[in-house]
């Protein structure tokens, strides 16, 4: 006796769900054409001349704005940029001393464990370099952002 | 659904839909408690306490220099951060910040020189210990490759590299920027440091209908059929991470473009940092190399050179479907590919 074929566990789709199985394949189908395209060299080309015409844009709008702001006296981007750089070479600097100080407590700990002593600092209140469970010391030089 | 029904539904999905796009902002991610350990510069480095600690060896988190750090700890119930606790491990975060245009003298050198270096070091002294596990993802994996190439005495036991371009040849990057007609020099130069949303534009560019109309439309299904039951945590949390794009320090952008795209140097062991060379050969330490299938920003066989070029005699490599970032946010993450992680480290993080 031949098998009769099972028709009654795949139910036929709706008109919705067909639409929709149309659609998301129609969606699929152009964001891989439009992968395809991004990859050409050609695309790569368009990006290259969009990129420097909008930052040749970008230029002329800084200039013009900075030229601007310097007629009126005002400081302009570029001097708060200058000012904020040397400020960075500062910190950049008290970065360190800060490195070389901690080195040099580092190796009088060292020295003074050795020794059989316990320095005044690694047993009082001073900061020390923190144990696996012990609490973190905090060092800032600069602006420390919020958690 | 009665068409009557669908009809009535309608607006009020429609509602809902732009209440979810429009909150956005007001989403909770990186919630997991911290507090700043040092910071220099835009840099900050964070710690997470676990009050489960069973691992000695700190785990420092490393990001790339686009999008932020908040990935780790994207939200709550779905944080990699909050894993690891979970797990035993020590926690630390290094975030570089928001730079601004002044930062734009900011090159490779500053962030594998300086400050990989230094979060190490406050890594080491803040937790007590010797050595430290670094897990760099995308661009972090790639700096944290190159201290470790440049460095043979680096305290670091444990390198994890999550999607790390190193052969960038055949990416669509490289397409885009290797050619001469890309003038990096020249946006690099005008834009002092790069605005994020630039290079956000080029990278959901990629994939446009994907990220331009599929994430929409997909939502708008997910609303319209929830039925008032959609909860929109999970997609508000990933879109704001989506849409905080720091600049990208001009200098970095130059060399980066230059060194890994138009010249591809790493791959070609002529990557050279403040004068030395970058030499793969010196990754001595426990290598874990993610790669993702689907991955169109740092494809895999950009990845797999690196296999072979490390030092290392302990290399391992899990390759997993999902895409750059879905491989350790997505919402099967979870399960799939943290737990891997978290055993492989594991077994590599005794006394």
């Amino acid at each position: 006796m031949a098998d009769k074929p099972n028709t009654e566990t795949v139910p036929a789709p709706t008109p919705e769900q067909e639409v929709r199985r149309l659609y998301e394949e129609a969606e699929s189908r152009v964001a891989k054409a439009t992968e395809r395209i991004v990859a050409r060299d050609s695309f790569g080309e368009l990006l290259a001349m969009v990129t420097e015409n909008a930052v040749a844009v970008t230029r002329i709008g800084n200039e013009a704005m900075d030229l601007v702001l310097r007629n009126l006296r005002v400081a302009s981007r570029q001097d708060i940029n200058r000012l904020t750089r040397a400020l960075g070479r500062t910190e950049d600097k008290l970065e360190q001393v800060l490195q070389e100080v901690e080195r040099l407590r580092d190796e009088l700990d060292a020295d003074a464990s050795s020794n059989g002593t316990t320095s005044r600092r690694a047993s009082g209140s001073g900061s020390s370099r923190s144990g696996s469970g012990g609490t973190t010391r905090r060092r800032t030089t600069r602006r420390s952002s919020s958690s | 659904m009665t068409p009557f029904e669908r009809l009535a539904r309608t607006p009020i999905a429609a509602l809902e839909f732009a209440n979810t796009l429009l909150t956005v902002p007001d989403a909770e991610i990186g919630t997991t408690p911290r507090e700043a350990v040092w910071t220099h510069r835009n840099t900050t480095l964070w710690r997470y306490r676990s009050t489960n600690r069973q691992y000695p060896v700190p785990v420092l988190l490393v990001f790339a220099l686009i999008n932020r750090p908040d990935i780790f700890d994207l939200r709550r119930g779905n944080s990699f951060v909050e894993f690891l606790l979970g797990e035993g491990y020590d926690v630390f975060l290094l975030d570089w910040g928001v730079p601004g245009e002044s930062d734009s003298d900011q090159g490779l050198d500053f962030f594998v020189c300086d400050e990989i270096p230094s979060g190490i070091r406050e890594t080491l002294r803040a937790s007590g210990q010797d050595e430290v596990s670094v897990l760099g993802w995308c661009i972090g994996g790639t700096l944290s490759l190159m201290h470790c190439g440049l460095d043979p005495d680096t305290p670091v036991r444990n390198l994890l590299l999550l999607t790390t371009p190193v052969d960038t040849s055949g990416s669509l990057y490289f397409n885009w920027t290797a050619r001469d007609s890309f003038d990096v020099d020249h946006v690099a130069d005008v834009y002092g440091s790069v605005p994020g949303r630039q290079i956000d534009w080029a990278n959901k560019l990629m994939k446009p209908v994907t990220n331009y109309w599929t994430t929409y439309r997909r939502l708008w299904q997910q609303i319209y059929e929830g039925e008032g039951d959609f909860k929109p945590d999970a997609y508000q949390a990933m879109a704001k991470w989506v849409a905080d794009n720091p600049p990208f320090p001009g200098q970095a952008y130059r060399e980066w473009i230059t060194f890994m795209y138009k010249e591809n140097r790493l791959v070609r062991d002529r990557m050279r940092i403040r004068g030395k060379r970058v030499d793969l050969g010196n990754v001595d330490q426990n290598v874990l190399v993610v790669t993702a299938g689907a991955d169109h920003i740092a494809p895999r066989q950009g990845t797999l050179p690196l296999l072979d070029m490390v030092g290392s005699e302990d290399v391992t490599h899990f390759d997993r479907p999902g895409g750059h970032i879905g491989l350790m946010a997505g919402s099967r993450a979870r399960r799939e590919i943290w737990p891997d992680l978290a055993e492989w480290l594991g077994e590599r993080s005794d006394r």
